[in-house]
């Protein structure tokens, strides 16, 4: 998706963002724990806001609900309030179609005391909406969007035509002259041979516009044949139209609740079509596209919505892969992600603003090693594995930080085997 | 200046015509362009020229490099519901069990996303200690094998079960109803489920028999035990606790009855502290696996091996004092009696056994053992193995009565007696007249091929089984793939659930075991209290140990090995009671003293690679080299070569592969081969493999271009009632004509350089160093060791440092090391013409080095020149040579000869000390092969991936390709490729310390080779951990037996070796005129 908005804008909003995200985040850590909870155990079933996810919007809950003691037992263990005959219990479940909800018995009186605080009193959601104004603009911007190379080739042609014009007209208004000065009208020459009798007498101007031309050539043919396998900006529409920005941003659905083998295996793996089940039974209509997308899974999962069961034949879902690494190549998630502590975002930049998941990254080997060769090793220190590496190389380079090539990171057999 | 004329040659000079017009003719000879592009069939009839030829090469290259620009579209498709215990990308592992009727192994599974990719030994199992060989490291690839049927053929039309079913049952009933003979012919079962489900069957059909044939029987230790002691067993031969062993043709290390390796290597391990192995001597008429690892060989004739045996019993009669048998006359009667003293010597650790089939010469080692004390302590007779079962007069009696239209229906089950028979017993004949023919095999083979209804049977891995391979011993396989071919009503489907289904069953397999289990297997251990708990421990340890002393439960009797011979033997001996034993004895004596051998002598074997020939369709294995013999892709006949100068046979001497063909004749079957020279081969006998020959085993012989190598099963007889498989009077006739065999060593001696370095036990005793001196280079300072001199800086050792060793004295050479690593490394499968042009591509092979009658002093004594006493240095000693193996791989060198000259740095040095091969950076120039002293590096000639030539690479099929490692690339054409010390296992175990934040621990990473090797001869580990097996030994040994190969050249290897120690009076040091040496090279 071509943007209108500029690298350095892009970046400054980001800035701008992650230093409000920043301030947030320390105006209590406490805060930031309750958010860890949600996230972990709420935010699969439950959304911050109004739209119901597989259980209702917490939006406002703090004037529903009978008090926070109520709520706190309610989140406690569902089941024993629903025992006790409580009304209101009763009510909800009834208002949300018998729908039941997890016991959350593993977690303590405070936490759940910091979870009651932080559903009343939810984070405003921030620049998501900021955001949202540029992203929509992005893409009307990329729907009306003209090609630079095509104004460019279409301004020299006119500038051509006009001068194909005013050379006539020249010629013309000259020959009109001649004639009323009684001269001989003047041989109309033709337009090829004035070129070339203009080349012959700027043979300086010729020779630095010609070399211009080559240089031109010749540097975007190198940066052509560079890019030959490189997919940077690459995002191919997808069997459904499934939104990042929707699930990681809006709904704020944890990366790895997804894409779980990022921190046990090489590949983070895309989501069988159970895990989208497990919202999208209760979920079948979204924010941009209704029903028609979340169909698509249900027909996947042999899901009948209407009498709620898996009765038809199930179809994998054929998504197209984004980031393509050569064979030769051996890449492993959960050595960058679980080892080397690296955030999502430093490979897959800002996923949570994306509708199509697109690789922002080029992935060439010259990419990998520019990182290897910046990156210090997070938790190298603390992890009892590199202890007596960490000694030795701290005896060895006094003092200079430890990136991950002083420790062996850009040999080539440690990716190609 | 002066202008001079040059010319090229008296043709310039002369200018000449002809000349004129060559010059004017861009090319000398006429490039095949016409013919290269008629061959691919580019044009019609009306040829091409240059320029046409010129156009095609533009196009092409202007259509690949749009091709290239052009971005593939790659899928990727989720499960719909994601098995929970599958993390993509991750491997699981389960405990199994390999059973093909022949080998044993408790195994572990390594499946990548639901595919079996590799198996590992299983070290919780105490019958086969975690060792694996080549066959069970293959039968992964076998599970692949795109010759296996995918449905049930009724007559030859594909069918569907419910149909074969119920015609199948029709028949059955109608046969039972009328009495008629119903028989199951199976290899041996050693599944208590699976004998319960022919017992569930025999008890619907009444007049069913179950008869077990196996190819390679060992009946006549079954009748000689039930004769001696009334008990029709094969026991548990404990090589740990025997200090001499003396082994009369039986191949024990490789090929016989069970894996001994473990026990045995368990005695041949020496050090400073424990400076004491075992005596191993060995009679034998081919040169074998085993007998090359020998102390003292003695090659005997097949005829005579029976005679050994008779004579070394008289020689321990006489010292023990009891009455001899009738001897013959024999050469070797000197060593005879030094070996009788030595095991009465050594009374009760001591073990004699023979690899014949012949009750009269199990009945003398019956006998012999008694004598030397052996039952209790290398002999046990309280833990029977069960994994041989053969009935071969059973078998033959079956054959009989088919002939003689007396069977009405023959289920065959794991057994292809077609190809396997005695040609005498003409199988194929009697099969035909057996009224109703089915068969379990997994593919249209000899015999299935013949049959009426072919019902096809689940690769093992598909497969739920238990299994009871020695007494007490029990383990269990589960499937780890789904079934490949599994559809509704056709596909494939195991052969117990077939039975069950027909024997009105309604249970599945599965359901059936655990009841089995339940009653059987439960109630003999006492170490769990519920039942589930009981199984699903069993299943995940794959094998348990019950406890011995555990009375069967009431009511139910332990699996024994039916057999009927051993019962009509018994009955004999009661008959018999009054006389002594020593009359059978006497009676056997002399019937073994009567065999005569004409001219040649014929002994089958097995080789390490095809076995009996039950996975001939595996790649793998066919491309595995023989370890003797070092030919890959053929069977052939061995001969002695004073036997081959004799007969003007072809010698193959040097670089040559050519042999002459020769017609042998068994009894009127005659079969064409080719004729190798066997150093070691005793004379007057020859030696054939079984295995080869298999015309209907799968798509392989096609695609090789022919059938591999000649059945000689039908060379075995039945004698006395036991199948034999030696030959006492053999035709061999020169067939006039040569042929060309692929084998993979051209030299076969170590043509005077110490690359194998060895000593007998007596010196070692006296020195650890014996046979181990210090390479000494003379420097300016005075002569100073090798390894000290360094012409570059020392590795900094930061990290890890990842090191080898190998103990020369405990590898035997069995290959199990380079089937693990082809299947852990992608490494390509080339076929018999490339390895005729030594091409293979094996990351890691094993020498197999001869002695020769020739050495550098003899020379001297004997006056012959330099180049003579090399090129005889290259002939091995004919009668009876040395033999050593020695595993060669990369020896990830710290000052690597390949790395400097390579032009883009596409090898180099890591910082674990690894010497890496990156090849997406090969450009293929091979200088670091040409540069590398130990000859490891592989260069991929072609694209075996695509190329239509070698399509029976597992990668050129699309089932074949899933046993791929998905974390090794798949190498392309034009790159070079080595050892890689199994870089991806050394990666993954290293993430697997940094995720749970530990230290690494030593023998959590390990290379395939040394995963795979029976006897840890391959010790791998981190060399700057202290502490790390491989950094204990190496100090242990370092002023010992550890040796760097051709350290005096500097390259300073990372893997080492240990000397092999020789418990034989000989004295065989290497290295003694090191003095002499010395300055040699520093004149040099």
């Amino acid at each position: 998706m071509d943007t209108i908005l500029n690298k350095p804008q892009r970046r400054f909003l980001a800035a701008i963002s992650s230093l409000f995200l920043f301030i947030i985040s320390f105006n209590s850590a406490f805060a930031a724990d309750a958010e860890k909870l949600f996230k972990q155990n709420c935010a699969v079933c439950h959304s911050l806001g109004k739209n119901k996810l597989a259980g209702p919007g917490l939006e406002g809950i703090g004037t529903r609900v009978p008090d926070d003691a109520w709520l706190a037992k309610w989140i406690k263990n569902n089941k024993e309030v629903l025992k006790s005959g409580d009304a209101y219990a009763k009510k909800i479940v009834g208002e949300n179609n018998g729908a039941e909800m997890s016991v959350f018995t593993h977690l303590s009186d405070e936490e759940i005391a910091a979870l009651v605080t932080y559903i009343k009193n939810p984070p405003q959601p921030k620049e998501a909406t900021t955001a949202k104004s540029p992203a929509a603009g992005e893409e009307k911007a990329e729907e009306k969007g003209i090609n630079p190379l095509a104004i460019l080739i279409g301004v020299i042609a006119f500038l051509i035509v006009i001068i194909g014009v005013l050379r006539g007209v020249a010629h013309s208004l000259k020959n009109i002259q001649n004639e009323r000065m009684g001269l001989p009208g003047e041989e109309a020459i033709g337009p090829w041979r004035e070129f070339k009798m203009w080349v012959v007498n700027h043979k300086t101007t010729t020779g630095v516009i010609v070399l211009f031309i080559l240089g031109t050539l010749l540097t975007e043919g190198w940066y052509a044949l560079k890019a030959i396998g490189v997919y940077e900006e690459y995002h191919p529409t997808q069997p459904i139209a499934f939104s990042h920005k929707v699930h990681a941003g809006d709904n704020a659905i944890n990366c790895q609740y997804c894409h779980s083998g990022v921190e046990k295996s090489k590949t983070a793996g895309i989501p069988s079509v159970n895990i989208c089940m497990n919202c999208h039974k209760g979920i079948s209509s979204g924010p941009n596209t209704g029903t028609t997308e979340i169909a698509k899974i249900y027909e996947a999962a042999g899901w009948d919505p209407d009498k709620a069961e898996y009765s038809k034949p199930q179809k994998p879902i054929q998504w197209v892969k984004v980031h393509n690494l050569q064979d030769f190549v051996y890449f492993s998630h959960q050595q960058h992600v679980k080892v080397g502590k690296q955030d999502c975002a430093n490979c897959h930049g800002d996923i949570k603003e994306m509708t199509t998941a697109k690789q922002v990254s080029p992935l060439t080997m010259g990419w990998c090693i520019d990182c290897h060769r910046k990156t210090e090793v997070p938790g190298m220190k603390d992890n009892p594995y590199y202890e007596s590496l960490h000694k030795k190389l701290a005896e060895k380079y006094k003092g200079q930080p430890i990136t991950v090539d002083k420790m062996g990171g850009i040999e080539c057999g440690k990716c190609h085997y | 200046m002066a202008t001079k004329k040059y010319w090229k040659g008296l043709e310039e000079l002369n200018n000449s015509p002809e000349f004129v017009q060559k010059v004017n003719n861009e090319f000398a000879e006429q490039i095949p362009v016409e013919e290269f592009l008629n061959d691919s069939n580019l044009t019609v009839n009306n040829g091409t020229n240059r320029r046409d030829f010129l156009k095609f090469l533009g196009f092409s290259v202007a259509a690949a490099s749009l091709a290239a620009c052009e971005a593939p579209v790659n899928k990727a498709i989720p499960y719909v519901v994601k098995p929970e215990e599958i993390t993509p990308g991750e491997a699981n592992w389960y405990a199994s069990t390999y059973f093909d009727g022949r080998d044993y192994a408790s195994i572990l599974v390594k499946t990548r996303e639901g595919r079996p990719i590799k198996i590992a030994g299983n070290n919780l199992s105490k019958v086969s200690n975690g060792a694996t060989n080549a066959r069970i490291q293959a039968s992964v690839l076998s599970l692949y094998d795109s010759s296996r049927l995918t449905g049930p053929l009724a007559n030859g039309n594909p069918a569907t079960w419910s149909s074969v079913d119920s015609e199948i049952g029709d028949k059955l009933a109608a046969i039972t109803a009328k009495g008629g003979a119903i028989r199951v012919l199976s290899s041996t079962i050693i599944s208590p489920s699976t004998k319960a489900v022919i017992d569930a069957f025999i008890a619907k059909y009444p007049t069913t028999k179950h008869i077990t044939y196996d190819a390679i029987s060992y009946a006549a230790i079954t009748n000689a035990n039930a004769q001696t002691f009334g008990q029709g067993i094969i026991p548990t031969y404990r090589f740990e606790n025997a200090q001499v062993v003396v082994s009369i043709g039986a191949d024990f290390l490789a090929n016989w009855i069970e894996d001994f390796s473990v026990g045995y290597t368990k005695n041949r391990k020496v050090s400073k502290e424990k400076a004491e192995m075992s005596k191993h001597y060995h009679f034998e008429s081919n040169l074998s696996l085993t007998g090359a690892n020998a102390d003292e060989r003695i090659p005997v004739k097949v005829s005579e091996q029976a005679k050994v045996v008779v004579n070394l019993h008289n020689e321990i009669a006489k010292i023990v004092g009891v009455a001899t048998l009738p001897s013959s006359e024999l050469p070797y009667n000197a060593i005879i009696t030094k070996i009788a003293k030595e095991l009465v010597a050594n009374k009760g650790k001591s073990l004699v056994i023979s690899g014949s089939n012949d009750t009269n010469v199990q009945l003398i080692i019956n006998e012999i053992n008694t004598l030397i004390g052996s039952y209790g302590k290398t002999i046990d007779m309280e833990s029977p193995s069960y994994i041989n079962q053969s009935n071969d007069k059973a078998f033959a009696d079956l054959v009989t009565d088919m002939a003689a239209g007396k069977v009405d229906a023959l289920i065959t089950y794991n057994t292809n007696p077609v190809y396997t028979a005695p040609a005498a017993l003409k199988f194929a004949d009697a099969y035909n007249k057996a009224g109703l023919r089915i068969s379990f095999a997994d593919r249209a083979d000899e015999t299935a091929s013949m049959a009426n209804y072919i019902c096809p049977d689940h690769h093992y891995l598909e497969s739920w089984n238990d299994f009871n391979p020695r007494k007490a011993h029990y383990s269990l396989s589960q499937p780890t793939i789904r079934p490949l071919f599994a559809e509704e009503n056709s596909g494939t489907r195991q052969a117990q659930d077939t039975l069950l289904k027909w024997a009105g069953n309604s249970n599945d397999y599965y359901t059936f075991i655990q009841k089995i289990w339940a009653e059987r297997v439960f109630p003999m251990q006492g170490k769990y209290m519920s039942f589930t708990e009981f199984w699903n421990n069993s299943l995940h340890d794959g094998a348990i140990e019950v406890g011995k002393g555990t009375e069967m439960p009431a009511g139910e009797k332990e699996e024994k090995p039916k057999v009927e011979v051993a019962k009509g033997a018994e009955k004999d001996k009661k008959e018999e009671e009054k006389t002594t034993s020593t009359v059978n004895l006497k009676q056997a004596a002399r019937e073994i003293n009567a065999l005569e051998g004409g001219e040649f002598e014929l002994a089958l074997y097995e080789k390490t690679g095809i076995g009996n020939g039950n996975q001939a369709n595996n790649p793998w294995l066919q491309e595995l080299p023989d370890p003797i013999s070092r030919i890959t892709w053929d069977n052939y006949v061995t001969m002695s070569p004073i036997d081959m100068k004799k007969n003007g046979y072809y010698l193959m001497e040097r670089q040559d592969r050519e042999a002459s063909v020769v017609n042998v004749t068994v009894d009127g079957t005659t079969v064409e081969l080719p004729v190798i020279p066997q150093p070691g081969q005793a004379p007057g006998t020859i030696g054939i493999a079984v295995g080869y020959g298999r015309d209907k085993a799968g798509k392989l012989s096609t695609q090789t271009g022919g059938v591999i190598g000649k059945n000689v099963f039908p060379f075995s007889q039945l004698v006395n009632g036991t199948l034999s498989y030696a030959a006492f009077d053999v035709k061999v006739e020169s067939a006039g004509k040569t042929t060309e065999t692929a084998g993979t060593q051209v030299h076969h001696t170590l043509m005077g350089r110490e690359i194998v370095k060895e000593t007998n036990l007596e010196n070692y005793k006296k020195n650890p160093k014996s046979g181990n001196p210090d390479e000494m280079l003379v420097t300016h300072s005075g002569p100073k060791k090798a390894v000290t001199i360094d012409l570059w800086d020392e590795h900094e050792k930061l990290g890890h440092r990842w090191g080898m060793t190998i103990d020369l004295n405990s590898c035997f050479g069995c290959g199990a090391c380079v089937v693990s690593c082809t299947a852990e490394n992608n490494v390509a499968v080339v076929g018999k013409d490339q390895v005729m042009k030594t091409r293979e591509m094996h990351w890691l092979r094993i020498d197999r080095y001869y002695s020769s009658d020739m050495n550098k002093e003899i020379a001297k004594e004997e006056g012959v020149g330099a180049i003579d006493m090399y090129l005889d240095m290259e002939n091995p000693s004919a009668a009876n040579p040395k033999v050593v193996f020695q595993p060669m791989l990369c020896q990830h060198c710290n000052h690597a000869p390949c790395e400097n000259v390579c032009p883009v740095l596409a090898t180099n040095h890591s910082s674990d000390g690894l010497n890496i091969m990156t090849y997406n950076r090969c450009v293929g120039t091979r200088y670091c092969a040409n540069n590398c002293p130990y000859k490891v590096r592989r260069f991929n000639w072609f694209n075996y991936n695509g190329n239509s030539d070698f399509t029976f690479n597992p990668t050129q099929d699309e089932l074949g390709r899933m046993v791929l490692n998905p974390d090794v690339v798949v190498r392309s054409r034009g790159v070079m490729e080595k050892c890689s010390m199994c870089i991806q296992r050394i990666q993954a175990g290293k993430l697997e310390a940094k995720k749970a934040e530990r230290k690494l621990i030593d023998g959590e990473i390990i290379t395939a080779c040394a995963e795979a090797c029976p006897t840890n001869a391959i010790i791998f580990g981190d060399l700057n951990d202290p502490d790390s097996a491989v950094s204990k030994l190496r100090k242990q040994e370092e002023e010992g037996r550890n040796y760097y190969i051709l350290e005096e050249v500097g390259t300073k290897p990372t893997l080492s070796y240990l000397t092999k120690v020789r418990n034989c009076e000989e004295t065989i040091e290497s290295g003694k005129k090191t003095e002499e040496s010395h300055s040699e090279k520093a004149e040099a």
